[in-house]
């Protein structure tokens, strides 16, 4: 490598950065990437930046022109090294060819779906994630019979993730979106739950914009709803049985955590405290049905997306959510949605996750700004 | 050499010092802060309260000063998406004799994605008229 290389993929690494400040910061693949737009690039690595929350490896390639630099961005670090990539598998000065999508504003930015080496050695290929074998195991119950929803006494870790659905619609409804709520035909924003004419406008809005003013990426917010349930990185449940409360742990967003009371505390906030300041995560209070966790959330503010997709919501925002681990290996989420705010009437919608069992959830610090 | 390392610092200047509130909800909901002067009647100073019950807009104009309540408030969204978010509101404004002076707001949403959105139009009354822009804080 050549100082003149490191030189140019800098400035590269610059004008990237400084596409933050004019709206082009973290974000849904879909708000930068056009999956309609397929490019293969070949060229030499000139530097590979291993950051969350996207790794992007920086290419000299000739054109017409002569030798200009591309970005191209991946994964994150944790969804690489799961490949078995690890930041030292590719070095400046491999002759690489990437496979991806063109960035939709034209500039040289590729989403890399594949990068490989010369000589035909793949060292990166986007998989869709499989999910682990079903054990068969039955549910695993505590002392008070209740279903497990985190890891049992002295078991080896395990977290909940795969979701069989990364969007939110009505329960019924079957409209093309891709994973990250991307609609592929706008004209199917009506369907996709009962919203009232400003909150369809604005979520076709949204959806017009390639869902590139989603603060849970260029402002980092918490994933408040049932969006905590749909990032990549999973869920994990730590039961407080002795104070009577759940920890919900969230591997993606910032990295925060919510709070399920079943103390059988009122569903009231505390005065000059949340009460006067709706929250992310609103107020969680629960109980069990049988073998399902009911919880019962009011006090969100308003600023957060609560699903994929910029599906709008209020602070009139009630949610009714039910878990029921319907064998050891999956969690059945379903969400009754009220917010006489935003839509014409409750509806519901929910899918399921997966227990990835011996696995510690993998931690996904999202970053302000960072594209 | 120089270019390329004002170039990077002022990057990651910009890139490190980015912190906004969002504001995801009903567009209108918030506090709107401007002018709409030059009036006889009122200061050039405009200051918005909206909120969003679910039903209707509600408000107050210069509360706290002029202290007018919104009698009626609209917002009409386009048809199709782009397109412009069209407000209207209206209220009354007592001149110095006590007698009700009825005005109404035209304007549009600009930038409707930004937590710092503005609307900007007209004003008029039976006695005067004149351009407005607020910005939500």
């Amino acid at each position: 490598m050549t100082f003149g290389n490191t030189r140019v993929s800098l400035l590269v690494l610059a004008a990237v950065l400084l596409t933050v400040v004019t709206g082009n910061a973290h974000h849904a693949k879909s708000a930068k990437f056009d999956d309609t737009k397929p490019m293969t690039l070949t060229g030499v690595v000139t530097l590979v930046d291993w950051r969350n929350p996207h790794v992007h490896i920086f290419v000299n390639v000739k054109d017409q022109k002569g030798v200009v630099n591309w970005a191209a961005e991946l994964e994150s670090p944790i969804e690489l090294e799961q490949n078995g990539w690890s930041h030292e598998t590719l070095q400046p000065g491999a002759n690489v060819t990437i496979r991806g999508v063109a960035a939709r504003n034209g500039s040289r930015q590729v989403w890399a779906n594949s990068v490989t080496v010369s000589g035909g050695k793949a060292v990166f290929t986007v998989k869709p994630p499989t999910p682990p074998a079903a054990t068969g195991r039955p549910v695993p119950r505590g002392p008070d019979k209740h279903p497990l929803l985190g890891q049992e006494n002295g078991k080896a870790d395990g977290y909940w993730a795969l979701p069989s659905s990364t969007v939110l619609a009505e329960a019924g409804v079957n409209v093309p979106m891709n994973g990250d709520g991307l609609l592929r035909n706008i004209a199917d924003a009506p369907k996709v739950a009962p919203m009232q004419p400003w909150a369809l406008a604005l979520y076709r809005n949204r959806q017009v914009r390639f869902l590139q003013d989603d603060p849970g990426f260029l402002h980092c917010k918490p994933p408040g709803g049932p969006r905590q349930l749909q990032t990549p990185q999973g869920i994990q449940f730590v039961e407080d049985r002795e104070r009577q409360r759940i920890f919900v742990l969230i591997g993606g967003g910032n990295n925060n955590f919510r709070i399920i009371y079943l103390d059988g505390r009122d569903q009231k906030g505390s005065v000059r405290g949340d009460d006067d300041n709706p929250l992310y995560y609103g107020r969680s209070v629960a109980k069990w049905e049988g073998d399902t966790l009911v919880v019962d959330t009011t006090g969100f503010n308003e600023d957060f997306w609560f699903t994929n997709g910029g599906l709008p919501h209020t602070d009139k925002l009630r949610l009714i959510e039910r878990f029921t681990r319907t064998d050891f290996d999956t969690l059945k989420y379903d969400v009754t949605v009220d917010d006489v705010g935003a839509y014409t009437r409750q509806w519901t919608g929910g899918w399921t996750l997966r227990w990835v069992a011996g696995k510690d959830m993998p931690r996904h610090l999202c970053q302000d700004n960072r594209p | 050499m120089r270019a390329f390392i004002i170039l990077f610092a002022f990057a990651i200047a910009s890139f490190s010092g980015t912190s906004v509130v969002a504001q995801e909800g009903h567009p209108l909901k918030g506090s709107w802060v401007g002018e709409w002067g030059p009036s006889k009647l009122h200061s050039d100073d405009l200051l918005l309260i909206l909120n969003w019950d679910g039903k209707a807009i509600t408000g107050m104009v210069n509360p706290g000063t002029d202290n007018i309540a919104i009698k009626s408030a609209t917002l009409t969204p386009p048809p199709s998406a782009p397109g412009d978010w069209v407000v209207r509101l209206q209220f009354d404004v007592k001149d110095p004799s006590g007698a009700a002076v009825a005005y109404t707001l035209d304007g549009k949403i600009e930038n409707l994605a930004f937590h710092n959105r503005s609307i900007s139009g007209t004003w008029k009354s039976a006695r005067e008229s004149g351009k407005f822009k607020v910005q939500r804080q």
